[in-house]
This record gives C-alpha cells, sequence and structure tokens, in this order.
C-alpha cells in the first residue's frame, strides 16, 4: 500500500539546517499495522506527516497504492486524503467549538455526504465508540480518554484504508491507553492498515512490525508478529 | 523586555501603535477644532464683558426673528442712562456692506472696491482691542472727516509709503485725512472692519440728520462695555421695554461676546453639527481603544507558554496582571506621544484645509498636552483590563500545553459585542461623515431656485438719471449677453419689509412681509419661475400698482387661488398677479419667508442692483461688454462687477459650513483608516485563535472554499447586527442634522456606505484567511 524510496527531508531556518529524514525506504502492506519508534527528534512525526501527505518531502519518491504522490499539489493530496486517510493525534486535535457529535461530522462534511446518512453514520459510530451518550458534549467537558475515543471516532468515519496516529495514548493513562489500543488492535483486524508512532513500547509490541528510527535513519525493524496477507480473506 | 517584545512581533506592534495613534491625533485635532470654535474674538482685552445689544422681534411670522442691528435712538438714549454700561459705541455701515461696499482712492481715478467700513464712535477703541501701527486711538476718531484705515485698505492705497495725515477720495465725493492705520483683526474675529469714519460725520454723508431720534431705523449696531461684576442680567430687564412705545413686540437684549459667533441669534445648528463633531470624536477614541483590545487580547493569544512559564515559576496571578496592565499603558502612552506629535505635525495641513488658522501649535498649550497624555493612559489601563485578566487568570498547565485559548461562554459574548461594537461604529462613523458632508455641500450647492451660475452683478449709486431699458437694449445686442435687468435687492441681499395685511386674513393680523422692487426682466435674468400667473409685463402700464409674490407668502396667507388676491400695504391695496417659485433669498440656513415684489419704474435712479446674464463660456467677453456700457450709462460713478457666487460663498454661514464639511470630510477619511486598523486586528484575533481549526479541517480535507466559508460567515453574521445598529443611529443623526433646507438622503448612501465597510472587512479577512489557509497543518497542529 505504502511504498518510499530515499525519502529524505530537510528543515531549513535562516541559521540551521536540520535533516528529519535521510533516505527512508519503507513499506507498508495492505492491512499491516506498523509501529514507528524512536527518540524524540529522529523524525517520527515527520515521516507520519509525509505519508499523511500533511507534508512533502524534499527528495525520494513515495508511493500509495502504486501511484506516486511526492510531487502531488495540495489540492490532490486534499482529494487523496479525505475519505482515505484518518488520523488520530496526542492532543486529539478536536474542535472546542464543536460538540462530539459535530467534531466526528466533520469528514462527511468534507466529502459532501447529505445529512441525513451523515447523522446515521455519526450515531453508528458513536455507539460503537460507545460515547453516543456523550454526542452533544464539548471536547473541554471529556475526560482524555473520550476525547480520544471521539478523535478515533472522527478518524474511523470515512471508512479509511489507512489510520495515522501520532502517540495517540501519550496523553492517557495506562487504563484509556488500553482501550485506545484494543480499538486500534480491532480495527486492524477487520483490515485497517494502520501507522502509529509510539513511546511506548508496550504499545509497539501489539503491532507486527516496528520501525526504529534514529536521526532520520531506519536503524531497525523488527518482526513480532506474522503478518499473513491471506487473513484477510 | 517590552522593547524585544516590540521589535520581535514588529508588525502587530505597527498595527497596535498605528491604530492609538491616529486616533489619538484625530481625536486632538478635532477636540482642538471644537475648542477653537468656542474661542473666537478673544483677542478683545475686554473679551468677558463686551456685549452686542441685539433685537429679539417676538412676531409669530417673522422667521428671522433676532437681529444684530438696532436703532440709535435706543442706543443714544435708553442705554446712556443705565449705571451698569462703562462705555457705548454706535456704529453703522458705510453704504451697505451686505450688498457691496463703498469706492475709496487717492487720485479720484484708481478705485478700490472696500466693503465692511464703518461709522463708530472713538470709544470703539476702548471697548475693542485694536493695534495701531500708525497713530494712537486715543483721538483717531475725534475730528470730522478722519478716516482710519486697516492695514489691508492702507497697503491698497498707498502701496510705498505712510499713510498718516494723507488725504483721500470717498466715492469720489467726500475728502477723508487718514488718522491712523490700525493692524488687520485676527482671522478669529467676528468683526473685520476694513476702516472706521467718525460717528459724527454721519450726518454730513448721509444727509441723514435726526438718526439719533429714530426709534424706527434698525440699521445701527451698537456694542457695550459693562463695568467689572455688573450683571447682564440687570441691563436686560431695563432695557426689555424700552421700545415699547414704539414696537411693542421688540425687545432689546444684550448677546455675549463669547455667543456671538456660536450662537449669536439662539439659533442650535453651530452647537448641534459641533455637539455631534464632539460626539464622533469621542466615538473615534473609543473606536481606537475597542482596536486596542481586540488587538491586545489577540496578541496575548500567543503569549501562553509564557505565562503557564512564568505561573510555573511561581508568579502570582496579580504580578503577571501588573505586567500586562504596564505594558498596556506604556504602549498606550507611547501611542498618546506619537499621536501629539502627529497631530502638531498635521495642525499646519489641517489649517490650511479649513482655510483659517483654527488651530495653534499643539505643544504651546501644556493644558492640552498633559490632558492627552492622562487620557492615553486611562485608554490603556481601561484597554488593558481585559487582556490582563484573560491572560493571567490561565491555568498554568493548560496555558502550557495549549498554544490557544479555550473558548469560554462569557469570552464569546464580550467578544462577540467588541466585535459588534467595532463594526457599527466604523460603520456609523463612515454614514454620518457622509450625511454631514452631503448636508454642507448641500447647503453650499442645492438648487437655490435660480441659476447662480454665469451672472454678474453690481451696485451702483448714481446721481444721473435716464432709462434703463435703452441700456438694456444695447447690452443684450451683444449676442454673449443673455439677459440683464434691475433691482433694488437680489438673491443673498436681503432686502427689508413690513408688516401686512391679506386678503382672507384676519384684519388684526399682521404677517411680516420683505419686499423687493424689480425691473421686468428680473424673473427671466436669475431665471426663476413663475408657477402661477404670469410676470410683470410692458404691456400691462397698471402693473406698476400690482405685485408678485413667493409659494411661502401664498401658503402663510391660505390662499388657495392667489390670483386677484390682494395684499394691504401703507394702506393700500395690492392685486397679485403670479407667483414666484420659493428661491434662497439670503441664505440656506434661513427658512424662506413671505416675500412681495414690485415693479421697479423703468428709470436708471440713486441706488441699484444691476444683474446681467451672459452665456456660458464668455465671461470674458461679458465683463468687456459690461464696462463699456456701464461706463457709458454711469460716467460719473464707481462701480465693480462680480459674480454672484462670490457673495453666495461669502456669506458667513456659508464660510463656517464648508469648514465644517471639510473637516467631516477629514473625519470620514480617519474613521476609515482607523476602521481598516481595527479590523485587520480583529481578523487578526479570531484567525489566530482559528489557526487550530483550520489546521483540522485541513486535515479532514476541506477545500478552499468551504474553509473560507467557515471562517467568514462568523463575521458576516456580526456584520449584519451592526447594520441593524447603526443604521438606525444613522438616521437618527440625519433627522437632527442643522439646517432650514436638508438634503434628501437616500438609501444608496447607507448601501454604499455599508459596502466599503464590508469590502475593507472582507479584503481582511481574506488576507488572514488565505494566510491561515496556506499555512501547513502540521505546523499548527504540530505538538510540542
Amino acid at each position: 500500500m505504502i511504498r518510499t524510496v530515499n525519502l529524505s527531508k530537510i528543515f531549513r531556518t535562516e541559521l540551521v539546517e536540520t535533516t528529519a529524514l535521510r533516505e527512508i525506504n519503507f513499506e507498508v502492506r495492505k492491512g499491516e499495522f506498523i509501529a514507528i519508534m524512536g527518540p524524540s527528534g529522529c523524525g517520527k512525526s515527520t515521516l507520519l506527516n509525509i505519508l499523511g501527505l500533511l507534508d512533502h518531502s524534499n527528495s525520494g519518491e513515495y508511493y500509495f497504492d502504486g501511484i506516486e504522490v511526492s510531487r502531488f499539489t495540495e489540492k490532490q493530496c486534499t482529494m487523496l486524503r479525505k475519505g482515505t486517510m484518518g488520523f488520530v493525534f496526542q492532543s486529539f486535535n478536536l474542535i472546542d467549538d464543536l460538540n462530539v457529535f459535530e467534531n466526528v461530522e466533520l469528514p462527511l462534511i468534507a466529502l459532501s455526504i447529505p445529512r441525513s446518512d451523515r447523522r446515521k453514520k455519526v450515531d453508528a459510530i458513536l455507539e460503537r465508540m460507545q460515547i453516543g451518550h456523550r454526542r452533544d458534549h464539548y471536547p473541554r467537558q471529556l475526560s482524555g480518554g473520550q476525547q480520544q475515543r471521539v478523535a478515533v471516532a472522527r478518524a474511523l468515519i470515512t471508512n479509511p484504508k489507512l489510520i495515522l496516529a501520532d502517540e495517540p495514548t501519550g496523553n492517557l493513562d495506562s487504563h484509556n491507553g488500553e482501550q485506545v489500543m484494543q480499538l486500534l488492535e480491532q480495527l486492524n483486524a477487520e483490515g485497517t492498515t494502520i501507522v502509529m508512532v509510539t513511546h511506548s513500547l508496550n504499545h509497539a509490541d501489539r503491532a507486527h512490525r516496528v520501525v526504529n528510527l534514529f536521526d532520520g535513519q531506519i536503524l531497525a525493524e523488527r518482526t513480532d508478529r506474522i503478518f499473513e496477507p491471506q487473513q484477510l480473506s | 523586555m517590552l522593547f524585544r517584545r516590540f521589535i520581535n512581533d514588529s508588525l502587530f506592534s505597527f498595527i497596535n501603535l498605528t491604530n492609538l495613534t491616529v486616533g489619538f491625533a484625530t481625536f486632538i485635532l478635532l477636540t482642538q477644532f471644537i475648542a477653537s470654535m468656542f474661542s473666537w474674538d478673544k483677542h478683545n482685552e475686554n473679551y468677558e464683558r463686551i456685549y452686542r445689544v441685539q433685537l429679539f422681534q417676538d412676531q409669530p411670522e417673522n422667521r428671522v426673528r433676532h437681529s444684530s442691528s438696532i436703532t440709535a435712538a435706543l442706543s443714544r438714549h435708553e442705554l446712556t442712562k443705565l449705571p451698569e454700561i462703562e462705555k457705548i459705541v454706535l456704529m453703522h455701515d458705510v453704504g451697505d456692506n451686505n450688498k457691496s461696499g463703498v469706492f475709496l482712492s487717492v487720485d479720484k481715478k484708481d478705485q478700490f472696491l472696500i466693503r465692511y467700513g464703518y461709522y463708530a464712535d472713538q470709544t470703539v477703541f476702548d471697548i475693542f482691542t485694536f493695534e495701531f501701527i500708525e497713530g494712537v486711538p486715543q483721538k483717531a476718531l475725534t475730528e470730522p472727516f478722519s478716516v482710519v484705515l486697516s492695514r489691508t485698505v492702507a497697503q491698497k492705497l498707498f502701496p510705498s509709503g505712510k499713510a498718516l495725515g494723507k488725504q483721500i477720495y470717498g466715492e469720489n465725493k467726500v475728502v477723508l485725512t487718514v488718522s491712523g492705520v490700525y493692524e488687520d483683526m485676527p482671522e478669529k474675529s467676528n468683526w473685520q472692519p476694513a476702516f472706521l469714519i467718525p460717528m459724527q460725520s454721519f450726518t454730513a454723508f448721509t444727509g441723514w440728520s435726526d438718526y439719533t431720534e429714530n426709534y424706527w431705523a434698525y440699521s445701527f449696531y451698537t456694542y457695550v462695555l459693562l463695568k467689572p461684576n455688573a450683571d447682564p442680567a440687570n441691563v436686560d430687564a431695563q432695557i426689555h421695554d424700552a421700545l415699547k412705545d414704539y414696537r411693542k413686540e421688540h425687545y432689546p437684549y444684550l448677546r455675549p461676546m463669547s455667543m456671538l459667533y456660536i450662537k449669536a441669534y439662539y439659533q442650535n445648528d453651530m452647537l448641534i453639527a459641533l455637539g455631534l463633531f464632539s460626539f464622533i470624536a469621542l466615538l473615534i477614541l473609543v473606536l481606537s481603544a475597542i482596536n486596542y483590545i481586540n488587538l491586545q487580547t489577540a496578541n496575548a493569544i500567543t503569549r501562553f507558554r509564557e505565562i503557564g512559564i512564568k505561573k510555573t515559576l511561581g508568579f502570582t496571578k496579580k504580578q503577571l496582571w501588573s505586567q500586562f496592565i504596564l505594558e498596556s499603558v506604556t504602549l498606550a502612552f507611547t501611542g498618546g506621544v506619537l499621536g501629539l506629535i502627529l497631530a502638531h505635525l498635521m495642525t499646519p495641513a489641517f489649517n490650511r484645509m479649513i482655510g483659517i488658522n483654527a488651530l495653534t501649535s499643539i505643544f504651546s498649550d501644556w493644558k492640552l498636552v498633559l490632558i492627552m497624555l492622562g487620557v492615553s493612559i486611562l485608554t490603556g489601563f481601561l484597554s488593558g483590563i481585559h487582556p490582563a485578566f484573560a491572560i493571567s487568570a490561565f491555568n498554568p498547565v493548560t496555558a502550557l500545553k495549549q498554544k490557544f485559548i479555550q473558548e469560554e461562554t462569557n469570552g464569546i459574548t464580550l467578544k462577540k459585542i467588541l466585535v459588534t461594537a467595532q463594526f457599527s461604529i466604523s460603520l456609523f462613523l463612515l454614514i454620518v461623515s457622509a450625511i454631514i458632508y452631503k448636508q454642507t455641500a448641500y447647503m453650499l450647492t442645492c438648487d437655490m431656485g435660480f441659476e447662480s451660475q454665469n451672472l454678474l452683478f453690481a451696485n451702483i449709486t448714481t446721481n444721473g438719471s435716464g432709462s434703463f431699458d435703452a441700456l438694456r437694449q444695447r447690452l443684450i445686442s451683444h449676442p454673449e449677453i443673455a439677459d440683464a435687468c434691475q433691482a433694488d435687492y437680489i438673491p443673498y441681499i436681503l432686502p427689508g419689509g413690513n408688516e401686512m395685511n391679506w386678503e382672507g386674513g384676519d384684519p388684526e393680523e399682521k404677517v411680516f412681509v420683505r419686499i423687493s422692487h424689480i425691473g421686468y426682466d428680473f424673473v427671466s435674468t436669475f431665471q426663476m419661475n413663475i408657477t402661477t400667473g404670469r410676470n410683470f409685463s410692458r404691456e400691462y402700464p397698471a402693473d406698476l400698482d400690482k405685485c408678485l409674490v413667493n409659494e411661502t407668502a401664498v401658503r402663510v396667507f391660505g390662499w388657495k387661488d392667489p390670483i386677484g388676491k390682494h395684499i394691504r400695504t401703507n394702506n393700500k391695496n395690492v392685486e397679485v398677479i403670479g407667483v414666484i417659485r420659493d428661491y434662497i433669498v439670503f441664505s440656506v440656513h434661513n427658512p424662506t419667508e413671505p416675500h412681495m415684489y414690485r415693479l421697479l419704474p423703468d428709470s436708471i435712479s440713486t441706488d441699484k442692483v444691476y444683474a446681467v446674464r451672459y452665456l456660458p463660456g464668455h465671461e470674458k467677453e461679458a465683463r468687456e461688454i459690461v464696462r463699456n456700457e456701464f461706463e457709458r450709462a454711469f460716467p460719473l460713478d464707481a462701480f465693480e462687477f462680480r459674480h454672484i457666487q462670490s457673495l453666495i460663498q461669502n456669506e458667513n454661514a456659508a464660510l463656517a459650513w464648508q469648514r465644517l464639511m471639510k473637516v467631516s470630510g477629514f473625519f470620514a477619511l480617519f474613521s476609515v483608516i482607523i476602521s481598516s486598523i481595527g479590523l485587520f486586528g480583529l481578523i487578526l484575533f479570531f484567525s489566530r485563535h482559528k489557526m487550530k481549526e483550520i489546521g483540522i479541517r485541513k486535515v479532514l480535507g476541506f477545500s478552499f472554499t468551504s474553509l473560507y466559508y467557515t471562517m467568514a460567515s462568523s463575521f458576516i453574521r456580526l456584520f449584519i447586527v451592526s447594520i441593524f445598529i447603526a443604521w438606525p443611529l444613522s438616521y437618527f443623526v440625519y433627522l437632527y442634522l442643522p439646517g432650514a433646507h436638508k438634503y434628501g438622503i437616500q438609501l444608496g448612501e447607507f448601501v454604499l456606505c455599508t459596502l466599503i465597510t464590508l469590502a475593507v472587512a472582507v479584503a481582511t479577512i481574506s488576507y488572514q484567511i488565505i494566510k491561515a489557509v496556506r499555512t501547513k497543518a502540521v505546523e499548527v497542529l504540530k505538538d510540542e
């Protein structure tokens, strides 16, 4: 599903030039659950942003479903992103002025889905995430775990092929973190491809494969669970 | 630290300081302008004790109910008895200053038409402050046939050398000896005498011998100097009934010099206009302050990290609060200083714009400087309170974690109020400036009921005789001359009048009707309209005993069919043959009064006004023709043809209104500037707050258009609310706007001003939104 060839990213300011990613060659197969690990500043989030088409690389190629997308225009990126990818952030990134229902509904509005369909889908996903009773609450009225479940619901609402999660459990206690991990595993079992950045070894172990980044380079890859594509059926 | 912040966020600080500087400078200039309107005539040392004797005419139909001219007898007999009065000066126009003036010359050849000469008692120098360049005031007006010249007139007559002791000719008929020269009156003097002649020579010049016993002729002016601590109300009480034996409803009273420019005759026009200006000046200041609050709060949002860290390090809420207040006050104070400097720099331009040196140097007035600095500190303090509270009350953990402020319910309301206030004030200021501008412009250029372009006139006093028709025929035989007429009064030269009965009215009831005598061709020369009946005609010799009236007269008399009705004047019934459409007789300031027109016999005699209409574009030729023909007809008399426009534009009210018009244009410009700055800051505030939302929406795949719509719609909604506030308020101002002849307000003006404000708003919104949308989503959403 994802393949990168010599992907590099350099951040430039007036004084310093920082290499965030150095010739990354990396592949994610359909249905895989990948964890990216590494110390702060190693380029994990940058890689995730490039994979999510939120940022562009300086050089190298990025194939998504076999198409070279690294030179896509912003508009093309947006078109590809919506409906295909879902994002989960460490700090949830919910919109404070909108309630739970409205937050989850947003991606559907971006896809111009009719109101009645939106309603059905949002209600269904909220039930599934067990936060249906909170649909009229605002983010600041929810606990961290609840907020993250809303964020996951928002990421799932369009049935994306790929979920990009940037430290989804980073702001949660172990109990809530575990719940989110179970949710991701369940989604993966249903066929969604997941790329997750995490600091937690424990959570990384739940993935099929762990990629270790250090100073913008892939140090090692480790396979914990055998990924068998035929599982998908 | 503060300075470093300033440098670091230079765009923001620049906007913030510009807002304050322009706001303060505008406020200073406007308050200074308003103050200057109240400081006329202050060059007189006795300013506090000088009063003009005026008349109140308590007659229902007399629209001009106050008069600054009174009778000489009142001045000479009644006033002299009063112990409160220290000095009295009796004055009279030389010639008729309202119409034209008199010709002065040194050699009977180079004639100068000089307006605003006065006969005056010697006491004029005791009451008013004159600065003598030649001679001394003590005996300047003691000798008969002496004349005291202003510097301007002296320089015209004697371009090189002294004038004192020299002789000049008045109208080629009398010889006067220059007994002194005084400096021209300061610009802010209501009374601008060009020259003075002793009152004792009045009879010799005018042949009017018993004027001091005359209680009926209202053509004299009297100013008095009260003794220190004398109560003017006492004088008023004693002179109130002084005319009861002559004119029952006419009551003399004193009007203090301080009122003569602003409100000489109890007309509130100027006061209303100035009140409106004060209100606008205050609004501009408030607008600046609101902008400042919005900008400061917007800026504060970016400082949560600083606050979080400081709180963690043990700073108390109070310490943070004082820090922000101090910053706010320092910035506002800087704005105040810069505002003073800007106002100081703009003063000369402002004075040039309004045509008089109304404003003095800002820094020469230390009281003003102190007050303005106080106002700026207060503005800084009051504007700083909200942002300081909003910031310092923030929870340190959240402040550290969050890049953006959390919305709070009451925060929304306050912010919405500020935004709506900002929009409303901007819109209101713009519409009101436009209304004031249009009204003042209208008062100067409105349809006057006659065509004032391409029209020359002259006032000629002659001992000669002859037929005017013959002169007229010669004039119009030139193709450049369209028409010509004679009259005793023309528009903008106000005729006198009389109290009259009318057919169908109560015989006991009388109405004050103004009377002009006009030639056959008056109506056509001035391009007036006859609405009913007919004009005077050479084919009806009996027209000499008939009259025309204006529409106001018909209305006042309550006539349905005016033709054939009669007016009773001087014990004679005069039949009405036609009605002239109302035109502006004297000034746009005054309502039209009933007017009666009698036919002037075809003869050249004594004191008449001659008006000549020429074809557009032929002024030069027309002036040549007119000069030749009139020199032929009046070989012995001096005259000068002028544009009637010069009468209209030099009318005192018109001058004052012209100034107001320019100042209101100035307002409009600056309110647009300040509003734009405010909108810019406001939207900066919102978009900084909305950055996160824009980022999230972008990640979720929203298109530019839908992002734009989401961001702009909340502003547009508030803008619509502000329309509902600003429009009615502006209309209210229009209703109370001064002016007897009001321009018809149009919806288009409101719409146009709204569109301008909206355009500024949309432009700024777009700039900010595009900037925000262009920013990479990751930048906005990046976790620390």
